[in-house]
């Protein structure tokens, strides 16, 4: 794939997390509970890869808040880290994890992607935006339980998405023969 | 679906300043609104904004659009610091929440920071077309170039974020309304019938964005357009990218 197509696509995936937020803020506090923003940025590290993924979870946020106002300011900061490891480890991962079976392939970096970015969101809200005032437990709640929906919705719709993207010869093959 | 803060057509200063600056302004701005804490420093804050929403004439009602559609998350920010922040001199004592003094004011220095961010966000969006918004990052970004920091990838990456919001947002109703003639209504009543029906959208907007994510890509290099160094100018790149 080549450097422009990978850009353009970071760029359209980050359109989708401006616009994904908008379709889903019509269910009650969608944001936190379906985690929107996320999907868009997993598939972009997936498909064009760490760099490209980086630059959707740094876009996406950034220009959403900057147009639709959501995300808040406050959580701007740790949201866009959180977005951006997320599209790098999974972009990471899918590069070098090769089972031989792409569904496999492309679960096992999702889901390396979901651990890190969590682990490292809760690292900087302890260590830099809630320094002195953040606990394990909060962690959990936000990470976990709150964006459980989100979590399950990622798991069910990104490898799918992926696909299906291959299939209609959207995006190289990873497999030659694997359709 | 809620609509994008757009451009609003009026003539003002600040309409006519250029986009880098009015950029740079945002951030400086914002920052200033961050760092402010005392009620004095706040009220300043937002006297300063209130008169740049004067200055622009696009409306109050515009300049409040993007504040209003955060009401319920601000109200949820200002009522769990209200309640939980502190358990010190309670006003009132609720199980283990207390509302105290310190946790109002902490919320409403909160809330107050993050509406006045959100209105210098709006007011940059309707007084810049998103073509001037992309030249003002290139313009910002030029000096990081001199660093080997790829800023035609990141300029390229902004502007065509930004052109293709609003052709997602109508690609998106138009499937909804594909859907919905189909099989059901897309957004039917209930919160997991609702979540449900806005799934079964998301593949096939995937593959419409990429798809034509893959078509401007193929259109960018079939003229000539290379992400490298030795690059055309930023005018005949920004020309290939409206075609």
């Amino acid at each position: 794939m080549s450097q422009v197509k990978r850009i353009v696509i970071a760029a359209v995936c980050a359109a989708l997390c401006i616009v994904l937020p908008m379709a889903f803020h019509s269910i009650p506090n969608a944001g936190a509970l379906w985690l929107p923003m996320h999907i868009p940025v997993m598939v972009s590290g997936l498909v064009a890869g760490p760099v490209a993924g980086a630059v959707t979870g740094l876009l996406g946020p950034v220009l959403s808040s900057l147009l639709t106002g959501m995300p808040a300011a406050p959580i701007l900061p740790s949201m866009t880290c959180e977005l951006v490891v997320y599209g790098l480890v999974s972009g990471l991962l899918c590069a070098h994890v090769r089972t031989g079976r792409l569904p496999l392939d492309l679960y096992v970096s999702l889901v390396g992607a979901m651990i890190c970015g969590r682990i490292v969101g809760g690292l900087l809200q302890a260590l830099i935006f809630s320094a002195g005032s953040y606990s394990l437990a909060a962690w959990a709640t936000a990470y976990f339980l709150t964006g459980l929906p989100g979590i399950v919705l990622q798991l069910v719709v990104v490898v799918p998405v992926v696909v299906a993207l291959e299939r209609a010869g959207l995006v190289p093959a990873r497999y030659g023969t694997d359709r | 679906m809620r609509s994008v803060g757009g451009y609003v057509w009026v003539d003002s200063p600040l309409h006519r300043a250029p986009a880098a600056a009015k950029l740079a302004g945002l951030m400086a701005a914002a920052a200033l609104v961050v760092l402010a804490s005392t009620p004095l420093e706040l009220a300043l804050a937002s006297a300063g904004v209130a008169a740049l929403v004067a200055v622009s004439r696009v409306g109050w009602r515009v300049a409040a659009r993007a504040a209003w559609g955060l009401r319920w998350f601000l109200l949820a920010v200002l009522l769990l610091n209200a309640f939980l922040l502190s358990d010190v001199d309670p006003i009132l004592s609720l199980g283990p929440a207390s509302l105290t003094v310190e946790g109002i004011s902490q919320g409403a220095r909160v809330v107050t920071r993050s509406l006045l961010v959100v209105v210098l966000g709006t007011l940059l969006t309707a007084t810049t077309r998103p073509q001037e918004l992309v030249a003002g990052v290139r313009t910002l970004l030029l000096p990081l170039a001199r660093l080997g920091i790829p800023t035609e990838a990141a300029a390229l990456a902004v502007g065509v974020t930004v052109q293709f919001v609003p052709t997602l947002l109508r690609e998106s109703r138009q499937i909804m309304r594909a859907q919905a003639l189909r099989c059901g209504n897309a957004a039917p009543r209930g919160v997991m019938r609702r979540a449900a029906g806005f799934v079964r959208l998301l593949v096939p907007m995937f593959v419409s964005a990429v798809r034509r994510a893959d078509e401007l890509s193929i259109a960018m290099e079939a003229r000539g357009y290379r992400l490298s160094p030795s690059r055309e100018s930023a005018g005949g790149q920004e020309r290939k990218m409206s075609s």
